[in-house]
C-alpha cells in the first residue's frame, strides 16, 4: 500500500512550515516561521495567504476544534488554536481573526491539542508545564509540572487521560487527581512527539534515538522500529486507528498499526516537523522545513475475495482483477475513494459523497446512492446487508441501496467505534459497549430496535473481540467473544428470558473469525491456528470440544498473527511482519454442516465415514444430538468410541413417554433443571425425583417429594443405600427428621416405581392413540 | 637671462641689459648641463615609473585573475565534496527503499510459500474425492 505523494508548488512559505491542520476533506491551513499562515487547496490546486501574523508571533503547533461538539453537527471546523514561541496560544478563526490570546507558559509553547469532543484544550511548555484549558482558553488546571520541557502531548481515546513526554519517558496522567499514574522509559533519546489513537487505544511514540515505537495504553512494548538515519521529527495516527505515519529527514513512512511499513517515500523537503491526516483518513499533509507542505494519499490497497482481486490505483478508480479468466475491469468513482470492503460477493465503496455497490457478476452497473455524512469509518457485510459507520451514526443497509435500519444507543459515540467492537450477521447487530467494555449491546438488524426484552448480554470480564455467527436460522445466532484473559466464549443471542448461557470453549485466544458459508470458527490460539468445526457443541456435550478442533502448526505463522477473513476453506491470516498467509481448513465440516442444516443425516454418516475422520465424526455426533436424531448420534458417538454415550443414548431412546425422551434428551446435555421441569410439567414427580437421586441431589429430592407427598421413602432408601455404600452416617437434619417417621421396605418401592413406570408407558400410549384418533 | 650673455671681464659679469653676473660662466656651464641632465634623468624615472606602472597593473589584472581562478577551483572542490555527500545520502536513501522493497519482496515470498503448501492438499482433496466417490 505506498502512497502516493503530491507537492502543491504554486507558493510556498519563505522559512520552515512548523504546523498543518485540515478543515474540509480538501482544505489544509499552515503555519511558518515567516509569520504566514497559508490555506492550501487541494481541488483547485491553489495556495492562499489567509493571515500574516505579527512579526513576534512564531507559531508552533496548529490544532482545529473536532467537527462534534456535544452531539451537534457542525460541518466544517470553525476555530483553531495557534500555539506561540512568546508563551502564549492564541484561539483564531477561520478568516485568520485571533479572537483570543492567552499568556500560557514561560517559555514556547509546544504543544497545544483539543480533546475528542472540543471541550477542553491541554497545552504543554518549555517551562515543563501542562495546562489544561476550557473552549474558551480559561485555566482550568495545572496538570502536571516538570524540569524539562514537554515536547508532546495527547489525549487518551476517552478524553479522560493524557500522556505526555518527559525526557526519555513517557507519562500517562488521568485527569482525576489522585489516580495512578503511568510512566515508563520509552526511548534512549528524548521523545520528541506523541500520538493516542481514540479506536484502537494505542500509543504511538518517536524519538531522538531515530525509532518509532507502538504501545498499548499499559505501557506495553507492541513494536518498536529499527533505528533510522535522522531523529523522527513528526508522527501520527489515521483516524480510523489502521494504519500511521512517521516523518523524518527526507523521509515519510506509512506503517501499519502493528508496526511494519507499507511504504517509505523520500521527499527531499528536509524535514518533517508535522503531520496530520484528513478526518477521513485517506490523505497526509506534512509540514517541511523547506517551506513547502507535502500531501500524500494512500494508494495501491488491495482487497480480495475468492477468485477477484481488487487494487485501488489511483484515488479515483479501482481495478478489478478475476484471476480465473485474468479479466480486467477498471471502476472509476466521481469522487475519492474512501472506505471499501469486499465480501459475500458483493463490493462496497464508500466515497466522499456517495455508496457504490457492486456485484461480484457484474462491474458494469453499480448501485449508487448518497451519503448524508462523508466520512465513513467503517463498513461490515453480511450476507444479505452491510453495516456503514459514519460520523453520524450506525446504518444497514440492504444490497440493492435501502436503509434498513439504524442502530441508536444512549452513549453511542462513533467515532471510536472499530472493527473488533461490533458485528454484523443477517439478523443481529451486535455492539460491544465502549463506556462499560463488559456488555454487548444487541441489536436486530432489520429494525434497528433492540432484541429481545432489550438486555444486553452481560460479562463478568471486558470484551475484547466481538463476532456473530454468519449462518443458520436466526434463533440460533450465537456470538463469539474473547475477554480480557483472552478466553473464548460462545452465548446465545436470542436467550428466552432466563439468563444468557455463556459457555467457554478456548483459552489464550488472540484473533477469531467465524467462516462465511458455515458455522465454523477459527482463531489463534496460543500462537496456532485452530478451528472450532462445530463450536455450538458446547451446549449439547461439551466434553467433545476438543475432538472437533482442527489445529494447525504455529511456527509458520510467528508471533500474533492476525485473522483477516475465513472464506470457504481458506483462512487468511496476517502475520506480524505484514506478510499474508493463506491457509486452508479441510472442506469436509462445511459440507458436514450443510447435511445438518438440510437433515440429511444419512448423507452426513455417509460423508463421515468416507473422510473417515474422528473430529468430523464428533462433530456429527454433536449435531445430531443437538437436533434429537438419536439414530445418527448412536453411530456416531460409536465412531469415536465414547461407550458410556452410546449406552446412554440407547437408554434415552428407551424411555417410555415422549416427556422422559425430551428431558433425557436435556440431561445428556447436562441442562438438569430443564429436565427436571419438563419432568413436573407433565406430572412425572417420581422421574422428577428420580432424575435428582441419580445426581445424588439429595435435598431437592427430598424437598420434591414431601412437596408433593409421595415417594418420600423412595429417597430415603436410596439415600440409606448410598451412605452406606460410603460408610457415612447421616448428618443433613432434614433427612434425619423425615426418616424417623418412615419405614424403608425395598419391595414395596420397587413395586411403586413399577406402578409409576407402567403409568408413564400407559400415559403415553393414551396420548399416542388420541393423537391417532384426532388424525 | 644670464646664460644668454657672454661673460665679462675681472669676473664681472654684467647682464646684457648692464645688469651685473653673478656665476662665473663655467660655472653657469655646468649648472645648465646639470640641468639637462636632471631634465633628462626625470624623464627617465617618469619613463620608468610608467613602465612599473604597467608592470603593476598587469600584476594586479594576474591577481585577479589568478584569485577568481582559485575561487573557482576551491568551488569546484567543495562541489566535488557535495557531490560525494550527496551521493551518500542518496545512496543512503536508495538503501532504505531497498531495504523495504527487500521485506515486502520477504512478504510476498512468505505468501507464496503459504500457498504453494495450500496447493498439494488441495490436490489430495480432488484426487480423494474424484478418484474415491
Amino acid at each position: 500500500m505506498p502512497s502516493k505523494i503530491t507537492f502543491l508548488n504554486s507558493r510556498s512559505h519563505q522559512d520552515l512550515v512548523s504546523c498543518v491542520g485540515w478543515t474540509t476533506a480538501d482544505e489544509v491551513y499552515s503555519c511558518s516561521e515567516d509569520h504566514q499562515i497559508l490555506k492550501w487547496n487541494l481541488l483547485t490546486n491553489e495556495t492562499t495567504l489567509v493571515v500574516k501574523l505579527p512579526e513576534d508571533i512564531y507559531p508552533l503547533d496548529l490544532h482545529w476544534l473536532p467537527k462534534t461538539v456535544g452531539g451537534k453537527k457542525q460541518n466544517q471546523a470553525e476555530i483553531f488554536v495557534l500555539t506561540s514561541s512568546d508563551g502564549k496560544f492564541h484561539l483564531a478563526s477561520k478568516a485568520g481573526r485571533i479572537e483570543k490570546s492567552v499568556e500560557a507558559h514561560k517559555g514556547a509553547v509546544l504543544a497545544g491539542r483539543w480533546n475528542f469532543d472540543g471541550t477542553a484544550l491541554v497545552t504543554a511548555g518549555e517551562d515543563g508545564q501542562i495546562k489544561i484549558w476550557s473552549k474558551s482558553g480559561m485555566l482550568r488546571s495545572t496538570l502536571a509540572s516538570q524540569g524539562s520541557p514537554v515536547f508532546s502531548v495527547a489525549w487518551g481515546p476517552n478524553s479522560d487521560r493524557i500522556i505526555y513526554t518527559s525526557g526519555r519517558q513517557l507519562v500517562i496522567k488521568p485527569l482525576q487527581p489522585n489516580a495512578k499514574v503511568t510512566q515508563w522509559k520509552a526511548h534512549d533519546g528524548f521523545v520528541m512527539k506523541i500520538d493516542w489513537n481514540s479506536v484502537n487505544d494505542l500509543i504511538l511514540s518517536g524519538g531522538e534515538d531515530c525509532k518509532y515505537k507502538v504501545w498499548d495504553s499499559f505501557g506495553r512494548l507492541l513494536f518498536s522500529s529499527s533505528p533510522h538515519d535522522y531523529p523522527i521529527t513528526s508522527l501520527a495516527w489515521a483516524p480510523d486507528g489502521e494504519v500511521f505515519s512517521v516523518g523524518s529527514f527526507n523521509m515519510l513512512h506509512l506503517c501499519d498499526k502493528t508496526g511494519w511499513s507499507y511504504a517509505v517515500e523520500k521527499t527531499n523537503t528536509l524535514s518533517i516537523f508535522h503531520l496530520a491526516w484528513s478526518a477521513d483518513g485517506t490523505q497526509l499533509a506534512g509540514a517541511c522545513s523547506n517551506g513547502h507542505v507535502i500531501f500524500a494519499h494512500v494508494v495501491d490497497q488491495h482487497w480480495q475475495w475468492k477468485n477477484f482481486e481488487i487494487t485501488l490505483t489511483k484515488r479515483r478508480s479501482m481495478q478489478v482483477q478475476n484471476v480465473m479468466n485474468d479479466a480486467v475491469d477498471v471502476l472509476e468513482f466521481r469522487d475519492r475513494v474512501i472506505k471499501a470492503s469486499f465480501a459475500h460477493g458483493h463490493l462496497v465503496v464508500a466515497t466522499s459523497l456517495q455508496c457504490y455497490v457492486y456485484k461480484s457478476n457484474n462491474w458494469n452497473t453499480p448501485l449508487i446512492f448518497d451519503l448524508k455524512e462523508g466520512t465513513v469509518s467503517l463498513i461490515l457485510q453480511a450476507q444479505k446487508h452491510f453495516l456503514l459507520v459514519d460520523g453520524a451514526g450506525l446504518y444497514v443497509f440492504s444490497y440493492e441501496g435501502q436503509l434498513i435500519s439504524a442502530p441508536k444507543f444512549l452513549g453511542l459515540r462513533v467515532d471510536i467505534i472499530n472493527a473488533q467492537g461490533v458485528s454484523l450477521s443477517n439478523d443481529t447487530v451486535a455492539i460491544r459497549d465502549k463506556s462499560d467494555e463488559k456488555v454487548i449491546l444487541l441489536f436486530d438488524a432489520l429494525t434497528g430496535k433492540p432484541l429481545g426484552d432489550g438486555k444486553p448480554l452481560t460479562h463478568k470480564l471486558e470484551m475484547l473481540e466481538i463476532a456473530l455467527d454468519q449462518c443458520g436460522p436466526s434463533a440460533e445466532r450465537k456470538i463469539a467473544f474473547i475477554d480480557k484473559n483472552r478466553d473464548l466464549h460462545l452465548a446465545f443471542v436470542r436467550h428466552l428470558s432466563q439468563e444468557p448461557k455463556i459457555c467457554k470453549i478456548g483459552s489464550m485466544v488472540h484473533s477469531i473469525a467465524w467462516n462465511d458459508a458455515a458455522n465454523i470458527l477459527c482463531g489463534i490460539q496460543d500462537s496456532q491456528l485452530t478451528v472450532w468445526y462445530y463450536p455450538s457443541i458446547v451446549f449439547t456435550d461439551k466434553d467433545l470440544i476438543p475432538k472437533t478442533l482442527h489445529l494447525k502448526d504455529g511456527g509458520e505463522f510467528g508471533r500474533t498473527p492476525q485473522i483477516l477473513s475465513f472464506v470457504g476453506i481458506t483462512v487468511t491470516l496476517r502475520q506480524w511482519d505484514g506478510s499474508l498467509v493463506p491457509s486452508s481448513v479441510p472442506h469436509y465440516p462445511a459440507m458436514l454442516h450443510e447435511y445438518g442444516a438440510s437433515a440429511r443425516w444419512e448423507d452426513a454418516v455417509q460423508l463421515c465415514r468416507f473422510a473417515n475422520s474422528p473430529s468430523l465424526w464428533a462433530c456429527l455426533a454433536g449435531m445430531a444430538m443437538a437436533n434429537r436424531e438419536l439414530n445418527t448420534a448412536e453411530i456416531a458417538y460409536a465412531a469415536i468410541g465414547e461407550l458410556p454415550k452410546v449406552q446412554n443414548i440407547k437408554f434415552i431412546k428407551e424411555q417410555p413417554s415422549k416427556e422422559s425422551h425430551l428431558a433425557r434428551l436435556l440431561l445428556f446435555s447436562g441442562q438438569i433443571q430443564e429436565a427436571e421441569a419438563v419432568h413436573l410439567q407433565a406430572g412425572l414427580i417420581y422421574q422428577a425425583i428420580q432424575v435428582n437421586i441419580d445426581l445424588f441431589n439429595w435435598d431437592r429430592a427430598l424437598e420434591l417429594a414431601v412437596k408433593h407427598k409421595t415417594h418420600v421413602d423412595t429417597v430415603l432408601a436410596y439415600r440409606e443405600k448410598f451412605l452406606q455404600k460410603f460408610g457415612r452416617k447421616e448428618n443433613n437434619k432434614r433427612f434425619m427428621h423425615y426418616a424417623e417417621g418412615v419405614e424403608v421396605d425395598w419391595d414395596k418401592i420397587q413395586a411403586k416405581i413399577e406402578v409409576e413406570l407402567s403409568k408413564e408407558r400407559e400415559r403415553d400410549a393414551n396420548a399416542k392413540s388420541s393423537s391417532a384418533l384426532w388424525r | 637671462t644670464a646664460q644668454d650673455l657672454p661673460p665679462s671681464e675681472e669676473g664681472s659679469h654684467l647682464h646684457k641689459r648692464s645688469q651685473p653676473r653673478v656665476l662665473q660662466p663655467d660655472l653657469q656651464q655646468e649648472s645648465s648641463d646639470l640641468k639637462d641632465e636632471c631634465k633628462e634623468f626625470v624623464n627617465k624615472i617618469s619613463q620608468y615609473q610608467k613602465i612599473v606602472e604597467g608592470l603593476i597593473e598587469v600584476k594586479d589584472e594576474m591577481t585577479k585573475e589568478v584569485e577568481t581562478e582559485k575561487m573557482k577551483a576551491i568551488g569546484a572542490r567543495n562541489l566535488l565534496k557535495t557531490v560525494a555527500k550527496k551521493r551518500e545520502a542518496q545512496q543512503q536513501q536508495l538503501q532504505t527503499l531497498i531495504a523495504e522493497k527487500k521485506l515486502q519482496h520477504e512478504r510476498y515470498r512468505i505468501e507464496y510459500e503459504a500457498l504453494r503448501k495450500v496447493e498439494p492438499e488441495q490436490n489430495e482433496f480432488i484426487d480423494q474425492f474424484v478418484l474415491q466417490k
